[in-house]
């Protein structure tokens, strides 16, 4: 067939190009969104929120502000507050959408618009180009089937993508509810230690006043105190801080901030973490994962867009240049001028499919080693999980418990005159200390057993260790 | 209670050990052991010279048997755990189930035969303290003789030259072995006894310990800071009375194995110093005193006539040696308002007391939970509250009416009307008082006007 034939007969075709059933879907205002609502659920146990209008938009304020006013905010309430409000999500919502409306244009066909292109800049003359442009639209119509499933995949992958923010957005407020209220916990122990510090110091003044204690060891005991105090509203700061990361990632602002998290983090499980079966999980579940195998799954579609452009190539049609550009949105945005200026590389045949080989190879590699580390990364947060239970469980019952029986035996080494109230106070501190520890050890296990439930979804946000 | 049931009687037994009867040796006495702390008191001698036997203070004399002329004991050299007092326990070095080891008691001019077991961890021997002897006899690990090798038995044996105060302790890895409690009395008694003859006769050995409350074993390597100040391993309230019959003749026997002097100090009388290690001390020689010091590695024994009846306290005068562990690093804190600090720290050790504000003797009236196997610094009590005294410390009971072998405690005295101190409640008397730190010299014209 020649080209001037299929041109007429594709030109008689091009009103009836219409994928209605993809449009349907695609021009549904929350389109694919449903997917990354059921993923959020499954994946973080909040739901997702996409707030379109301003009215959705009021209405979330309003259910956030109920949820957080004055209230004591568990790591649930954050993450869904975070996954309602804060607007980074939001932002990726909408890039959904957009993704949404790429394959409606797709599924739409090529447009009547196109035709006008006839008058378009046509290097070799008028004639040659209304010539290019119906090939471009003969172009379109032939290849229209398989650019809406490409399409489709670009648009799978956008839904992916999204639950992959939602998933990380969820994961770094969890992180920043630990952090916040682990800062917390610390500073109120270093709050205890300077209690003892101050007792001490108290007492040094005492025994300056009635004249047992010169100046030089007075000074030795204030200057703890001293210091004690500047770590403390180090530790203060921190905690701030640390409360403002979450604040942020749930979006809150202005009177919204008039909320509270918890003075310390639960206790550790009874429970030993359970054997894992993070790495068969994650290769399920993981977002990154999907994406790939979609990228892999769009470059086999489209290359084998290619070969049936190919064989229209050998009918002196050349789609070499769409080829080169792996971006098919662009050639449908300006098919005109695609054509027109791509015709010099008609003779590039060989290079393509090498071109999509490469690509494919690319993708493949990619994906596969993506797939390695999502294993490894499962298998070091069960380890994590694991190792940093077992450390918090030893400082628990191992080391606190020691600690506690120093301090009954200082007592009454105290008791029998054995030892001075400073001997006393500076074991009291010591047993702070461990204390500090332990809640440090268990802050540790909490942030690992976070990591665990993000890493079957998606990498750590910030990376793993 | 007489000396015949104070021996046979309940915790007082000697005990014949079965491990001493399965001895391979069948020359050697059988070893006689007590795993008590109590005071003993002896027999009068059944066989051999006859002595008026002395009074270990919670201890015991050693029995021996007569073979051919000669007197034979059996000392057994061993690891013992010692009731320093209720509530603490020592595992310490020393002699026959005990430390201090058995009284030896002889007479001058007799011939004894010592057999010497050795059943500690490493080797060992024994000098006799004063006494005149062949050189080969003399103890010296080394010098005398070779060392007693764990497990070996040794035999040293001679001649009572003369009477008097000695003891004997081990001259082999001595500073260690004395440290672990190893020593004890060896009381020669004249031949005569028509020579200073007295009715009770005293005997105990100073020794002092490093023990940290909570811990068992004296740490050996103390040179300076012991914290159990001992008479016969004993620290008070646990050490027994020394109880006397109003008009008795009573000499007191001491021997210090410390590495420090002792003032032994005894209220109530005056007394005098009639016998060291070195031998009776002539009349001629001797002074009153109140206060006897007892040098490092000496003997000391003194004598008084028990005509004033009371409870007197006799004790070390040295004050820290009334003391039980005390830490030594606590800041004075006379004086000092705790209210604040104690709720400060209470928030953290709800348990604290504050002590000391007012001095230490709280410590002698509280009761508060101490480390485990250590007792009070500061403890006992008499019949008007605490005595706040620990270590070097007893009272001389003398009373009316206390039979001669009776030892038993006749509880506290009770003072006669009009000669007890008591509370003033009337018009304060006026007083003087001195301000100034300048030496104030009182007019005569004053002195003349009173007399
Ligand atoms: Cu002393």
């Amino acid at each position: 067939m020649s080209a001037r034939l299929l041109g007429l007969a594709s030109l008689v075709l091009l009103a009836a190009c219409t994928d209605q059933t993809v449009v349907d879907r695609a021009s549904d205002p929350r389109a694919g969104f449903g997917f990354v609502e059921d993923g959020a659920k499954r994946s973080t146990g909040a739901s997702a929120a996409w707030a379109q209008t301003s009215a959705e938009v009021a209405a979330n304020e309003a259910r956030v502000r109920a949820l957080v006013a004055g209230k004591t905010v568990g790591p649930e309430t954050a993450v869904q507050v975070a996954l309602m409000n804060n607007r980074r999500i939001q932002a990726a919502y909408a890039e959904l959408g957009l993704s949404a409306t790429d394959l409606w244009d797709v599924a739409l066909g090529p447009r009547p618009r196109l035709e006008i292109g006839i008058s378009g800049i046509g290097e070799a003359g008028l004639a040659r180009s209304l010539e290019a442009v119906v090939t471009g639209a003969i172009l379109d119509l032939a290849t229209q089937k398989p650019r809406t499933k490409l399409a489709e995949t670009r648009f799978r992958q956008a839904q992916m993508m999204a639950l992959a923010d939602t998933v990380a957005l969820a994961a770094e407020t969890r992180r920043a509810w630990i952090d916040a209220v682990a800062a917390f916990e610390v500073s109120s122990m270093i709050g205890r230690a300077q209690g003892t510090a101050e007792a001490a110091s108290e007492l040094a003044a005492e025994l300056g006043r009635t004249g047992a204690m010169n100046r030089a060891d007075q000074a030795r005991e204030h200057v703890f105190t001293a210091e004690l105090a500047a770590e403390r509203t180090e530790a203060r700061l921190a905690a701030q801080l640390a409360k403002e990361k979450l604040t942020r990632l749930m979006g809150l602002y202005g009177t919204g901030t008039d909320y509270y998290v918890p003075d310390s983090l639960p206790s550790l499980p009874g429970r030993r973490p359970a054997p894992s079966n993070a790495e068969r999980l994650a290769l399920e579940h993981r977002t990154d994962l999907a994406i790939a195998k979609l990228e892999l799954e769009a470059i086999a579609q489209q290359y084998r867009l290619d070969t049936q452009t190919r064989r229209l190539s050998s009918a002196d049609l050349s789609v070499g240049v769409e080829i080169e550009r792996s971006d098919a949105r662009e050639t449908e945005a300006s098919p005109v001028l695609a054509v027109g200026f791509e015709i010099p590389l008609y003779d590039a045949g060989p290079l393509t499919s090498r071109r999509g080989a490469l690509e494919y190879s690319r993708a493949a590699h990619t994906l596969a080693q993506r797939a390695v580390n999502a294993r490894s990364e499962a298998r070091s947060a069960h380890a994590a999980v694991t190792g940093t239970y077992n450390i918090a469980r030893h400082w628990r019952d191992e080391v606190l418990p020691l600690r506690r029986e120093i301090d009954r035996e200082a007592l009454k080494s105290y008791n029998g005159m054995l030892t001075s109230t400073f001997e006393l106070i500076e074991d009291a501190r010591d047993g702070l200390e461990a204390e500090l520890e332990t809640a440090k050890a268990k802050a540790a296990y909490w942030r690992a057993e976070s990591d665990l439930k993000t890493v079957i979804w998606g990498p750590i946000p910030g990376g793993a260790e | 209670m007489n000396r015949r049931q104070l021996l046979t009687g309940g915790a007082g037994a000697v005990l014949a050990s079965a491990a001493a009867a399965e001895t391979r040796f069948r020359d050697l006495p059988e070893a006689a052991f007590t795993d008590s702390p109590y005071t003993q008191v002896p027999d009068r001698p059944m066989a051999g010279l006859e002595y008026n036997p002395v009074v270990t203070l919670n201890g015991w004399s050693l029995p021996w048997r007569m073979n051919a002329g000669v007197k034979e004991f059996h000392l057994v050299a061993e690891p013992v755990e010692r009731i320093m007092a209720d509530g603490m326990m020592a595992r310490l070095w020393g002699y026959n189930g005990q430390s201090t080891g058995p009284t030896i008691e002889a007479v001058e001019g007799e011939r004894v035969r010592i057999y010497v077991t050795n059943r500690l961890p490493e080797h060992t021997s024994v000098h006799w303290h004063g006494l005149i002897l062949p050189s080969g006899m003399d103890g010296v690990g080394g010098l005398s003789h070779p060392a007693i090798a764990p497990g070996k038995t040794f035999v040293y044996e001679f001649d009572l030259t003369k009477s008097g105060t000695f003891m004997y302790h081990p001259h082999a890895d001595e500073m260690v072995q004395m440290a672990m409690g190893m020593m004890g009395l060896f009381i020669v008694h004249p031949r005569d006894p028509a020579f200073m003859p007295v009715d009770r006769d005293f005997a105990f050995l100073l020794a002092a310990y490093d023990i940290d409350p909570g811990t068992y074993i004296p740490r050996v390597a103390e040179m300076t800071n012991f914290n159990m100040w001992t008479w016969n391993s004993r620290i008070f309230p646990d050490i027994d009375p020394l109880v006397v019959n109003k008009g008795d003749r009573v000499r007191v026997r001491c021997g210090n194995l410390t590495m420090t002097n002792h003032p032994i100090h005894m209220h109530g009388y005056d007394f005098e110093v009639t016998c060291t290690d070195g031998g009776w001390v002539p009349k001629s020689a001797r002074w009153p005193e109140v206060s006897i010091d007892i040098p490092v590695g000496a003997m000391r024994a003194y004598e008084f006539d028990a005509i004033h009846e009371g409870d007197w306290a006799i004790h070390c005068h040295k004050s820290h040696h009334t003391m039980n562990a005390m830490g030594h690093d606590l800041p004075t804190f006379i004086g000092t308002d705790k209210r604040r600090v104690t709720q400060m720290i209470r928030r953290q050790q709800p348990g604290y007391m504050p002590m000391g504000t007012a001095g230490m003797a709280d410590m002698g009236e509280m009761s508060m939970e101490l480390p485990d196997n250590t007792i009070p610094m500061m403890t006992g009590w008499g019949p008007y509250g605490p005595l706040e005294m620990g270590g070097m410390f007893s009272v001389v009971k003398v009373r009316e009416g206390i039979a001669p072998d009776d030892y038993s405690d006749p509880g506290w005295y009770v003072n006669p009307p009009g000669t007890q101190a008591y509370e003033w409640t009337g018009d304060m008397p006026e007083f003087a008082r001195a301000n100034g730190p300048a030496t104030q010299v009182t007019p005569k014209s004053h002195l003349k006007h009173d007399h």
